[in-house]
């Protein structure tokens, strides 16, 4: 039946663009309408096409923009720095103790990530477990403080999204055929070079997926920003702004502005990366 | 209001976080509601929701956290709450006491769509602010009160506490607990007396100053710093004020905008000075730091209360009005006054408070006599603060208010 066969491809595709469509393309429509809408939570919302908006919220909110992706940005690289030696060694030196050193990397997230960051709250407390113990004695100065700076924001992300850039980093690392290490040898590849041409690259779709796992989260998240950030003005993030408008201001129409920017930007900043060192490499 | 000495940090660090965001599953369901209203979809779900609930049993009150008596060492019985469980045996009224209220807006938007839909909440008395109570009376979201059930209220209200702005007449509202939003400062730390809201701002202090994320109470103290009425205040003087506090804020002079969160920080010294509650600073003195001074700063400070109200077509309304009444019998406010410290509605207060840290000393307890002491005087306010101090801006619309409110997310976030 060639008509059927020509479907086929279609209707296996259906459960996919049905999610797609149900959990994207939906939210993000009816994000985009409220948006437009002006009014009031008591008066009612009506749509008004207000593009205005747009324009309104960016200019007002730019430089939160950039605060978020250069955040995130930031964590992204540490996360890399750190996970890439974490993987390696768990994937290529970890023997027996594989399964258990994973495990390890993931314990933490059998505790909330609320508890978990609050935590790191009073461990870094001005006068908490570290610093308390290093004023006292006399290394650093008493009021240095870590807590409600930029630097303990992107702290708190780091660490919390570290195992995502783990995870995909093991599993491309692991099913790297070390023969092809060891050919690089026999050519006359020292360590680092065999690791620069031939273990690296084809690591490099945990790379590409590891660092989408972390910087589109980190992007958007508040958590951190509030706790960690103990609700300083200048390491608030976008998320921040959207979870107070939303909830505090009532202004709806400006909340669902500003996270239709960030999802629309965010999509961007993907697409533009993942065409940088092709989408294949997801997938291969 | 605190017991810190009980609890450890990390409990009341917890505590904090969940009361920032609790998610029940009822507010959480509520909030679904909201948003599918405010989108045109899901309009069913909390009328769903409604039709499948139990028969009553329980008058619901939603409160602020840490604003009434508690006793976490006793069996609750029925409730944590002594006060409230003489009212529950006296009346044979079964209360569910819920410490549900952080924000006003955050709380209002929970219980709006159901007020706006003619529905009933789930709630019989609920405590806002001052504000808030104008907002929902002129939307005709209150039940009037009936005073010949309130004679405690007719005999026992003082002066300062009744036919304000909000409510002229206590049509629909009762003094709950008030306060004045001022300064609290370690002067040990800060080096010298601070006097007004302009030391805040001071650099020597930069980045170990606290402010508040309640736009009401940090617009009032910079209006009034400005020498601008806040109360009458325009959105171009309101915009003066951002001004100010924007550059504050990016030069990083705020550590942090806060709820309750100040207060730790402030006893801890990690905040040199912070805008402050009263009440609050009256329990750090005498519970967490005896050094911390309260000051109401000399051009202008916000004064505030929070009332009990009936949402609309409350179920049990009869017993609402009981458990207002209730309140304004001198017995239980006392209790209450003594454990949380704010400003009581109730005539006399501070007396009683005194002869009970007279009866202490008499009987040879002279630390909870020095604690009744300090707390008697605090809990009224002097003629100079009702002086010194104004009412919240009034907004001409709900448009004003929005903008003033988008004025100050700015000043939380730094942002521009």
């Amino acid at each position: 039946m060639p008509v059927r066969r020509r479907l086929t491809p279609y209707l296996l595709l259906l459960p996919g663009a049905a999610w797609l469509l149900v959990f994207f393309a939906v939210p993000m429509a009816l994000m985009l309408v409220m948006s437009l809408q002006q009014g009031s939570l008591t008066e009612g919302y009506h749509l008004t096409w207000n593009w205005g908006i747009y324009p309104e919220v960016a200019s007002k909110y730019g430089n939160l923009f950039v605060r978020s992706i250069s955040f995130a940005l930031i964590t992204t690289l540490l996360t890399a720095a750190i996970g890439y030696p974490v993987a390696y060694t768990i994937a290529f030196h970890g023997g027996r103790l594989k399964n258990a050193l994973l495990l390890v990397v993931i314990m933490p997230f059998f505790v909330s990530f609320v508890i978990r960051t609050l935590n790191w709250k009073m461990v870094l407390a001005d006068n908490g477990l570290v610093f308390g113990t290093l004023k006292d004695l006399g290394w650093i100065d008493p009021a240095f403080r870590f807590l409600a700076t930029p630097g303990a924001v992107v702290f708190g992300l780091t660490y919390n999204f570290l195992p995502f850039m783990v995870l995909p980093l093991y599993v491309a690392l692991e099913k790297i055929d070390q023969r092809l290490v060891e050919a690089a040898a026999d050519l006359y590849a020292n360590r680092a070079r065999a690791f620069l041409r031939v273990t690296f690259p084809l690591s490099l779709p945990g790379v590409v997926a590891g660092s989408l796992l972390t910087f589109i989260p980190a992007v958007g998240d508040f958590i951190n920003a509030d706790i960690i950030g103990a609700r300083s003005p200048d390491v608030a993030m976008v998320g921040n702004v959207i979870q107070r408008l939303f909830l505090n201001v009532n202004d709806f129409p400006s909340a669902a502005a500003l996270g239709f920017l960030l999802v629309a930007g965010t999509m961007l900043l993907v697409g533009v990366y993942t065409s940088l060192v092709g989408s294949e490499r997801l997938t291969s | 209001m605190r017991d810190s000495e009980e609890r450890t940090q990390i409990e009341l660090a917890i505590d904090r976080i969940l009361r920032q965001d609790p998610m029940s599953r009822r507010s959480f369901m509520r909030r679904t509601g909201r948003g599918g209203l405010a989108l045109g979809a899901m309009l069913t779900l909390p009328s769903l929701l409604a039709a499948c609930a139990p028969a009553k049993t329980k008058l619901e009150w939603a409160n602020w956290p840490l604003y009434i008596d508690i006793d976490d060492k006793a069996k609750p019985d029925p409730t944590p709450y002594p006060s409230l469980n003489a009212f529950i045996k006296q009346t044979g009224i079964d209360v569910h006491y819920v410490e549900a209220i952080n924000d006003n807006e955050e709380f209002y938007g929970t219980i709006q769509p159901d007020l706006a839909a003619g529905n009933p909440t789930d709630w019989d008395v609920i405590s806002p602010t001052s504000w808030m109570v104008k907002r929902m009376a002129d939307l005709g979201y209150l039940e009037e009160l009936d005073h010949s059930k309130l004679p405690n209220w007719t005999a026992n209200c003082a002066d300062y506490a009744k036919g304000l702005w909000f409510d002229k007449e206590n049509k629909y509202s009762v003094w709950w607990q008030g306060g004045i939003t001022g300064i609290g400062y370690d002067p040990n730390l800060t080096g010298r007396e601070l006097t007004k809201f302009d030391d805040l701002l001071d650099e020597k202090f930069k980045g170990r100053v606290g402010g508040f994320s309640d736009m009401r109470d940090m617009m009032t103290l910079t209006l009034a710093s400005l020498g601008i009425d806040p109360t009458t205040a325009t959105v171009a003087q309101a915009q003066k004020a951002k001004d100010k506090l924007l550059t504050a804020a990016k030069a990083g002079q705020f550590r942090g905008f806060y709820g309750n969160e100040y207060y730790d920080q402030l006893a801890a010294g990690d905040l040199v000075a912070s805008v402050a509650w009263s009440g609050d600073i009256t329990q750090m003195q005498l519970n967490d730091n005896d050094k911390v001074k309260f000051i109401v700063p000399a051009d202008g400070a916000p004064r505030w209360n929070d009332n009990l109200v009936i949402p609309k077509k409350a179920a049990w309304i009869d017993q609402a009005h009981k458990l207002l009444n209730y309140w304004y019998d001198p017995v239980p406010a006392t209790t209450l006054s003594e454990y949380i410290g704010y400003f009581t509605p109730v005539k006399g207060i501070s007396e009683r408070i005194k002869a009970d840290a007279d009866n202490y000393r008499s009987s040879g307890d002279t630390a909870d006599a020095d604690y009744y002491d300090v707390v008697a005087p605090s809990v009224a306010p002097t003629a100079d603060q009702l002086a010194g101090t104004f009412d919240y801006p009034q907004f001409e619309n709900a448009a004003d208010e929005k903008a003033w409110n988008d004025m100050f997310l700015e000043v939380t976030t730094a942002a521009g």
